[in-house]
Order: structure tokens, then C-alpha cells, then sequence
């Protein structure tokens, strides 16, 4: 029993040495510059001259500041379409090339490939594509008689192209994932579906999904964040145009920390942003717990 | 399982001694280079040789220009050592330099940004050298020097000056037997007139409308002017306003010269107006090295921008300047290297025959260099009467995130001109007033 425990607190002892290094680096790049942003949030800090304490008068300008909330839709409705979308086009592709047929691993790596490009020069690579002239999707489009609106320019489609092109981007890793999921999906269920008469369907619906049930979750949470976040291609797709149709709470930030040198008002906003992500992680846990029991 | 630890532990090792060794050879051999170079400098130096650090963010082709000058400056004087840092982001790494003992001595600056950055003394005022050296501000553009004012102090000199002029095609020009217009109604004309649409494709447009964001220009050409006299509020909700609008609506929507989103995305060597399927266009003199490269079949010519219904001109005038930072421990050196740059006739036409950029030192524009080259002309012509964006730190998020939106809205027609400009004032006097404190 003595051994036992001596033994157990040796093992702690390392264990917590291991993980030192890490926490180290996490409190010191992540956890202090929270509380400091947090703190900076009361203040009117500049960067450069001034960090005076003005109580809560950043989060009241937050209250009458219309465009922030207008990004905040953006980001939101973009979140609604995406996040879904996302789920769905992965784990079907993940079905499709889970198969162990001829090939399949050239057509993994071709759903992959999207992801490694740098998410500046495939935006770049778009911009072509839904070029409203000369573009390639116009092009075929017009081959049924139809004239296709300049996607980009247009503020009903513009956020609906960022969301084809980002969705372009994401699925292939989203795939990867749902992948290592179903090879980890024991075979003797599917047998002995298959032995009480389950059809395909069913063995999806009762095995597959809830058995995968802590990968959606991976993958959702995580698109969750990075929708929120959206920044990089929607900025080179469109600048955030037309009309502020997709601009970006992130865009929003960097401009007011950045540029203008409001880095205490820029900071309550990126408070307002994390607060979002938590709500929506929230709900996403609820939904997923919401879920039956894995079997 | 045994032998994988030991092969792992033995690789460790081996890694950790590599380790060990070359950082302590590292460590040797940096200190042993230091200190004899260091011992040169100031023997070849006499009393020491000043090093300056020089930060701009143009990579490529301006690198080299920057270099080529900063080498000139360093063979001309043995008592100055200049470096040229390219900073990718630089005002983003200056915020945190500028006050922790970083801070570059001479800084490519973009005009536009000293009324939010003086203030805060992260720049260094010139006035008195300048006073002290006999250099005269009557030698340089008046608008330039304004915008790197702050407060009655001067905390640069300009490095280039630019400004729109209107570009167009000559040879659709002579098909269509049309002289370049002088003014809004002969612009009107000329680009309906030069327009083609294949069914409902456009195939040519005859003028851009691509760039919401040059509305200033066109309310200065109006009569009008951005903000009000006393600089805190937007000032363009009036029939001059309105009047770019009704031209705007003319162009796009009536004569239909214009197709929006019809020039996004297209790159260099595919612009619109290099490939001939834009007739007319508002741009500036850093597009004619592109044009001339990749235009072999473009024949263009470029006047100064029309005027409007009242014979009023306008263009907006940008460009970059130098300037010297707070934090510098070498300020009069600085200022040495500014002054040889930017205050000398040779150097100036030194750097505007390398760059092909228009100096904003007035004496060098009489070189036969932009005097015989007819497409200089035209800009200094419209240099004459630009004017700089207004002076308010919060101007262009007003004109980013308040006044375009809503000028994209009334483009695609889903806003009419009274709603867009109503709209465009309360959104931009609101974040003029959210921006406009500083200090």
C-alpha cells in the first residue's frame, strides 16, 4: 500500500514535470496576455503614449457601435451556414474514400490538397474563378443560358462565396479527422448489425454517427472557432466589401488596435468576440450531449 | 524495446553535444569578429562612424531603389553608415519599437498617418533644422508638406507626390473620332460612346467605376469638399455630393459604361485597360511602369482629370515621406542623410530616375527627365491643383467603413442618392467623433 502510493506520487512528480514546459509557454503566451487585453479592455491604451483608466466607457461605446454588431451578423450567419455545410461535406467524402477500393488514396490526397495551400493564394486563385466576365464558374454557367451575377461584388452573393471558398479549404482536413474516426469504429458492430438485419442506413444512423459522436464534436467546435475568427480569405476575396457584407469582427480588431491605435477599445471588442465563441462552443456541447449514449 | 531506448537515448546525446558545440563555436566566433570589426570602424571612421538604421516596407524592385540611393549616400560621406531594414510590417513593429529603445532613425512613411502619430512624440520635429540648414519649405508641394504637419510642426519631407489622372486608349479614341475629355458632360459621352456589350456580356467598358473610394476626387471636381471648415464633421450631404451620385447613376445605370465587379481580381499582366476592355481610367503614376511592360499594343494617352459642371478641378494627392524617430539616438545624422536625399536637385533626380516616382522637391521637376516625357506632363499638371485627404485621424475609416459601404450600396442600386448620403454622414460623423481623439 506504502509502495503504491510512493509509486503514485513519483509518477505525479514526472508527470507534472513533463507537462511544465508546456503550461509555462501556455501561461506566459496565452493566460497573461488574457488578463493584461482584459485588463487594457478599461483603459484607453494606445501603444504608444497614454494607458489611463476610463472604467467602463469602452464597453458603452460598444452599445452604439452599429458596425461591429453588423459583423457580428456577418460572422454569425456565415457560422450557421458554414458549420453545418462543413459537417456534412467532410464526413460524406470521409464515407465516400473510407472504402478500401483501388486508388482511394490518390483521391484522399487530391481532397487534401486544398488545405495546404495557403489560404491567401487559393483566395487569389478564386478571385478568378468568380471573375463575373471572364471566370470559370460564369463560363460554365453561361453554357445554360444563365448570366451569373459578379459573385464578389454583389452583396447577396459575396458571403456565400466566401463560404464556397473557405468550405473548399477546410473540408479536406475535416476529412482527415472523420477518417481516424470511422477506422475507429469496431467491425464486429457492423457485423452483428448486419447479422439482426440492419440495412446500410440504419447502420449509419444507430452505429456510425454516434459512434463518431466525439469526432463531430472535435470538428465542429473547431469550425465553430474559425468561423467566428474568419479573417484572411474573406479579406483578400473582398475586403470586407461590398457594403460591409463581409466584413469581420477580426477585421474590425486589427483595424481599430492597429491603424487607428485604439488598442483599449479594440481589446473590449475582442473580448465581446471571445464571449461569443464560448456561447456558441456552449451550445455546440449541449446539442452534442443532447445526442444518445454511444454504445 | 530495450534497444529502441537505446538508440533513442544515444541519439539524444549525440544531438545534445552537437548542440553543446556549435553554439559554443557560435559563441566564439561572434565575439572574435566583433570586436576587431568594431576596433576598424572607429580607426577608418576618426572619430566613429555613425551607423543608421533606415526602415521601409518595400520589398523588391523599391528595396533595390532604396539601396541604390542609401549606397550613394554612404560613397558620398565616410562619417555616416546607413543601413536599409526592410520591415514587412513596419508600422506594426514601429508601435512597439518606437518607445522600448528600438525605434529606426529614418522611417519610408506614409504621409497620411503623422496626424495620428504625431501626437504622441514618436516622431521628431524638423523645424529647426530646417531653419538652421537654409532649407526652403517654398521648394517643395505646399499639400505635401501640410499632411506631414501636426500642430504648426513640420516631421518630414516628402518622398514622392501622386495624384489620379484619367488614362485612356488612344486608338479607341481616334476609331471612334473623340478628343479626351476636359469635362463631365465630354467623359459622359466618351464612355457611352465607347462602350460595347455583347448581349449581356460586356466587352468593353468605356469607363471604370470600379473604385467607390474615389469619391473625394470627384466631389472635389463637384466643388465640394469632405469636412466641414472646422475639420470635425463630413460635409459632402449636398447637391455637390449629389450631383457625383446623378453622374455616377448616369454612367452605370443609364448609359450602362460599367459593369460592377467587372475589374476584381485581375492581375497585372490581365488589367483591364492593358488588355483593351476598358476605354478610360482613373489611376495613377505607378501604374505606367505596368502599363509599359505589359501593354506592347497599348497606345495611351493621359490627360488631367475632367472638370466638373462648375468648372471646378480636383484630384487627391498622396505619397510617402521621410521622417525621423523620437526614439533615435542619432537624430542629426538623420537629418544629414534626409537633407542629402531630399533637399539636393542631383540626389532627388537621382531617386526619381531609379524609382520613377514624381519627388516632391519642385527644382528637380525642370530636368529635361519629366520635361520631355509626355507622360509626366499631365500629372504635374493635376499636381498643380490636388489637394490631400482632409486632416482628421479618424478620415479614412470614415471613408472605409462609413462613406464607401453605403456608395457600393447605391451602385448596385439598392439605396437611392438622398438615402446613401444621408446615411454616409450619420455613419461617418459618428466615427469621425469615435476617432478623433489622440493625444
Amino acid at each position: 500500500m506504502i509502495r503504491s502510493r510512493k509509486l503514485h506520487a513519483h509518477q505525479a512528480r514526472m508527470a507534472y514535470l513533463f507537462i511544465s514546459p508546456a503550461i509555462l509557454l501556455f501561461s506566459v503566451f496565452t493566460v497573461v496576455p488574457v488578463f493584461m487585453a482584459f485588463y487594457l479592455s478599461f483603459t484607453n491604451y494606445d501603444v504608444l503614449s497614454r494607458m489611463d483608466w476610463v472604467g467602463l466607457s469602452n464597453y458603452r461605446k460598444l452599445y452604439t457601435d452599429t458596425l461591429l454588431w453588423q459583423t457580428f451578423r456577418n460572422v454569425l450567419f456565415y457560422t450557421v451556414i458554414f458549420v453545418p455545410l462543413n459537417i456534412l461535406t467532410s464526413l460524406l467524402i470521409a464515407l465516400l474514400l473510407n472504402k478500401a477500393i483501388r486508388g482511394v488514396k490518390v483521391f484522399r490526397t487530391l481532397n487534401y490538397l486544398p488545405t495546404l495551400t495557403s489560404a491567401v493564394a487559393a483566395a487569389t486563385v478564386w478571385l478568378w474563378v468568380l471573375h463575373p466576365e471572364f471566370g470559370l464558374l460564369n463560363g460554365f454557367l453561361s453554357y445554360f443560358g444563365v448570366t451569373g451575377p459578379a459573385w464578389l461584388s454583389e452583396t447577396r452573393t459575396a458571403m456565400a462565396s466566401v463560404i464556397m471558398v473557405t468550405l473548399w479549404q477546410a473540408v479536406g482536413s475535416n476529412m482527415v479527422i472523420y477518417l481516424a474516426g470511422l477506422q475507429g469504429v469496431p467491425d464486429y458492430l457492423y457485423e452483428s448489425a448486419k447479422l439482426d438485419g440492419a440495412n446500410a442506413v440504419q447502420r449509419f444512423r444507430y452505429i456510425t454517427w454516434p459512434q463518431l459522436r466525439p469526432t463531430t464534436f472535435l470538428v465542429s467546435t473547431m469550425s465553430i472557432i474559425g468561423a467566428l475568427q474568419l479573417f484572411d480569405q474573406a479579406f483578400v476575396l473582398t475586403q470586407g466589401g461590398p457594403a460591409n457584407a463581409t466584413k469581420t469582427p477580426v477585421y474590425l480588431i486589427y483595424q481599430q488596435g492597429f491603424n487607428q491605435l485604439q488598442m483599449g477599445y479594440a481589446s473590449a471588442q475582442a473580448f465581446v468576440l471571445a464571449l461569443a465563441i464560448l456561447i456558441f462552443s456552449l451550445i455546440n456541447m449541449r446539442l452534442s450531449k443532447a445526442e444518445e449514449p454511444i454504445v | 524495446m530495450k534497444k529502441w531506448i537505446g538508440i533513442l537515448l544515444t541519439c539524444a546525446m549525440v544531438l545534445a553535444v552537437l548542440a553543446g558545440c556549435s553554439g559554443n563555436n557560435g559563441g566564439n566566433g561572434g565575439g572574435g569578429a566583433a570586436s576587431p570589426s568594431s576596433g576598424d570602424q572607429s580607426n577608418s571612421g576618426g572619430g566613429g562612424v555613425v551607423e543608421l538604421t533606415f526602415w521601409g516596407d518595400w520589398g523588391g524592385e523599391g528595396q533595390k531603389q532604396f539601396e541604390t540611393m542609401v549606397d550613394a549616400f554612404n560613397k558620398s560621406q565616410d562619417k555616416i553608415r546607413v543601413k536599409y531594414v526592410l520591415q514587412q510590417d513596419m508600422i506594426t513593429k514601429f508601435l512597439t519599437a518606437a518607445t522600448s529603445g528600438g525605434s529606426p532613425d529614418v522611417m519610408f512613411w506614409d504621409r497620411w498617418r503623422t496626424n495620428l502619430y504625431a501626437p504622441k512624440n514618436v516622431l521628431h520635429p524638423i523645424d529647426d533644422y530646417m531653419a538652421r540648414d537654409g532649407i526652403s519649405t517654398a521648394d517643395y508641394y505646399d499639400e505635401a508638406l501640410k499632411e506631414l504637419s501636426h500642430d504648426g510642426k513640420l516631421y518630414g519631407l516628402p518622398l514622392t507626390v501622386d495624384a489620379r489622372a484619367l488614362f485612356y486608349n488612344k486608338k479607341m479614341f481616334a476609331d471612334a473620332g473623340l478628343q479626351p475629355p476636359t469635362n463631365w458632360e465630354e467623359l459622359a459621352t466618351a464612355a457611352k460612346a465607347l462602350t460595347k456589350w455583347n448581349g449581356d456580356k460586356l466587352e468593353v467598358a468605356g469607363f471604370s467605376l470600379g473604385d467607390a473610394g474615389l469619391f473625394n476626387m470627384y466631389n472635389q471636381q463637384a466643388g465640394g469638399q469632405m469636412l466641414n471648415a472646422s475639420n470635425d464633421a463630413t460635409d459632402f450631404n449636398n447637391d455637390k455630393g449629389l450631383s457625383v451620385l446623378n453622374l455616377w447613376d448616369r454612367l452605370l445605370n443609364q448609359d450602362k459604361v460599367y459593369k460592377i465587379g467587372f475589374e476584381q481580381g485581375l492581375g497585372e499582366g490581365t488589367d483591364a485597360f492593358v488588355t483593351g476592355k476598358l476605354a478610360m481610367n482613373y489611376t495613377g503614376p505607378w501604374m505606367l511602369s505596368t502599363y509599359k511592360k505589359y501593354g506592347q499594343d497599348l497606345d495611351f494617352g493621359i490627360v488631367p482629370p475632367p472638370a466638373g459642371p462648375n468648372g471646378d478641378k480636383g484630384s487627391v494627392m498622396g505619397g510617402f515621406g521621410l521622417v525621423i524617430g523620437e526614439g533615435s539616438k542619432h537624430k542629426e545624422e538623420a537629418w544629414e542623410f534626409v537633407k542629402w536625399w531630399l533637399a539636393n536637385k542631383d540626389n532627388v533626380l537621382l531617386w526619381a530616375k531609379t524609382s520613377l516616382n514624381i519627388p516632391g522637391y519642385k527644382p528637380a521637376l525642370d530636368d529635361p527627365f519629366f520635361k520631355d516625357d509626355p507622360s509626366w506632363q499631365p500629372f504635374l499638371d493635376t499636381l498643380e491643383f490636388a489637394k490631400i485627404r482632409p486632416q482628421h485621424p479618424g478620415y479614412s475609416i470614415m471613408e472605409g467603413d462609413g462613406l464607401v459601404p453605403n456608395l457600393q450600396l447605391f451602385l448596385e442600386g439598392k439605396q437611392d442618392a438622398a438615402t446613401t448620403l444621408k446615411k454616409a454622414q450619420e455613419q461617418g460623423d459618428r466615427l469621425l467623433k469615435d476617432n478623433a481623439d489622440v493625444k
